[in-house]
């Protein structure tokens, strides 16, 4: 048993770009992958890491230092880079206990299927590294309290909880998505959708204004802004306000917009190859739960981009790029500096669903909901960062601290992997949680009549 | 190598996907194409390139090569037909 312990910690202290793909090599032997293919993928994996911790490494080095000029030149202090979704989901996927949640989401999926309390199969298995991020964020809080097996145990039920409301809220949207997105059959299983749960109420009161419910083509809006959401021109666009703030020189910020273009050119390009290492393990998973449900028709869970079609979330995208950016300067509370997660596409498909594509109350949602990413992308660096630390996931300087400004459903994920604070005195998660199952059941029964009356949305 | 493009909100996760299970679709049955996981912001840029452009979203837009319901290859429902539209645009394109 010791001899065992022994290779397992001796592995994990190879660091993730060793470690993951071991692991992912044995997964693909389980799922019936050829030896080649599964070992092609396990490499593929450890260059994926590698690829991105060099990425973040030279990020890093070129956001740094514009960061600690901006604060001499401006007070501003925002010490916590911000590397985007993609980085999370390489250093959530190098929690030794990562791959456990791959049986843990499918077990429950199958279970809530039998039982016939869903009828969604969950087909969005990339995601199950949002399960995975709250999984770690529970273990880091938990920890205290219950030791290392006790926060882990923990972190696996908080999962499992997570994982059964994300297939209720895919159930009750999915006639909403159908209409909103003309695609029949599919429905969104993506955390990013919690944070409508809590937009709900202000949505609610929002709609009792009539000035709020026109509606307008959004159409012409997005074509003329979209080239400035192209990674390329919006990293050099940032790198440039960053150079300005920083008081660089005009060739200083012109080399600064070109390496924050570079970077977030790169982040899509080498975050590829963890969907390309992981892609025949879920298309073996997803074959096998479509061969056992096969006599029974199954709404599909996917994550969100089948809905990208509505420019509706484009342009909220767009708004709140700027709202983002000067949230994070004034916001008392806020450490981060927006860069590689300032396209925040969470917000803007909560917004959609919760206001059923209402241009109006999206934007106003958005504004009102945007420091609640910043605060929660601040409150989570400190673990974020101990766990690419210790995995080696990604290579921090001493001191150094990352994170994401668009983490996906921030409310709910704090509220759940905090709620234990309250053995501490700190009831604040703790209420948001309670406010997150009230409005939940409320919204679920709100879409569940509109379903019942075939209604039109607007 | 002919080019098929496929485009989702970020060039990452879906339209990866997508670009895997098609490459390989393609590679078991000798077909000379490759698909190319892009940004749905710059997909215009890749269209003039391509032989066939598969949409995870519904497409309003007319574009000048034929488009293949994404869909189909993320929820299996409707693949094969999909796949031999994708094929024809390859061979035709």
């Amino acid at each position: 048993m010791s001899i065992l312990q022994d290779v397992i910690n001796w592995l994990l202290s190879l660091g993730a770009a060793i470690f993951v793909p071991i692991i992912i090599i044995i997964a693909g032997l389980i799922v019936g992958m050829k030896i080649k293919d599964a070992v092609s993928a396990g490499i593929t994996l450890g260059v994926a890491f590698t690829g991105m911790s060099m990425l973040i490494s030279f990020m890093s080095e070129a956001i740094g230092p514009a960061a600690e000029a901006m604060l001499k030149s401006t007070g501003i202090n925002l010490p916590i880079v911000d590397g985007g979704w993609t980085t999370l989901s390489a250093i959530a996927w190098s929690w030794p206990y990562a791959f456990l949640m791959f049986p843990l989401m499918i077990g429950i999926n199958i279970i809530m299927l039998i039982i016939n309390k869903t009828k969604t199969f969950n087909a969005d298995l990339w995601n199950v590294w949002g399960k995975i991020f709250t999984g770690v964020a529970v273990a880091a809080v938990c920890q205290p309290y219950f030791g290392t097996a006790g926060s882990i145990a923990v972190a696996f039920v908080t999962a499992a909880v997570q994982i059964v409301f994300e297939l209720k809220m895919a159930d009750m949207y999915q006639y909403r998505i159908e209409k909103l997105s003309g695609i029949p059959g599919v429905t969104c299983t993506h955390k990013m959708g919690f944070t409508s749960i809590f937009m709900f109420p202000i949505d609610c009161l929002l709609k009792k204004i009539p000035a709020l419910n026109k509606r307008f083509d959004a159409a012409v809006l997005k074509d003329k802004i979209g080239i400035f959401a192209e990674s390329h021109v919006l990293g050099f666009i940032l790198g440039i306000i960053f150079g300005i703030l920083a008081r660089y020189g005009v060739a200083e910020t012109l080399t600064l917009g070109i390496q924050a273009s570079c970077s977030l050119t790169l982040f899509p390009v080498i975050s590829k190859y963890f969907m390309m290492a992981l892609e025949p393990i879920s298309t073996a998973i997803s074959a096998f739960m479509n061969k056992k449900f096969d006599d029974r028709t199954l709404v599909v869970g996917l994550d969100w981009p089948f809905m990208g079609g509505a420019n509706e979330i484009w342009l909220a995208v767009f708004l709140c790029i700027p709202v983002t950016l000067i949230c994070s300067m004034i916001l008392p509370g806020n450490e981060i500096l927006p860069f590689a997660g300032i396209v925040n596409n969470a917000i803007a498909v909560a917004a959609f669903l919760v206001t059923g594509g209402n241009i109006l109350r999206m934007c106003i949602l958005v504004i009102i909901f945007a420091p609640a990413y910043l605060w929660v992308g601040t409150v989570m660096a400190p673990f974020i960062s101990d766990l690419a630390r210790s995995t080696g996931a990604v290579s921090l300087k001493a001191g150094e601290l990352i994170s994401c400004s668009s983490i996906d459903g921030p409310i709910q994920t704090y509220a759940f992997s905090h709620l234990f604070k309250f053995l501490d005195g700190n009831f604040f998660p703790l209420a948001l949680c309670v406010i997150f199952v009230v409005c939940f059941i409320a919204l679920y029964r709100y879409l569940g009549r509109e379903e019942k009356e075939g209604r039109e949305i607007n | 190598m002919k080019q098929i493009v496929v485009a989702c909100g970020s060039g990452v996760a879906t339209s990866q996907t997508v670009a895997s299970k098609v490459n390989r679709l393609l590679k078991e049955n000798n077909i000379p194409a490759e698909v190319l996981a892009v940004d749905i912001k710059s997909v215009d840029r890749y269209i003039p390139s391509s032989v066939a452009y598969i949409a995870i979203t519904k497409v309003d837009k007319e574009y000048p090569i034929p488009v293949i319901n994404g869909i189909a290859f993320l929820t299996g429902v409707g693949q094969d037909a999909e796949f031999k539209k994708l094929v024809d645009a390859v061979n035709n394109g």
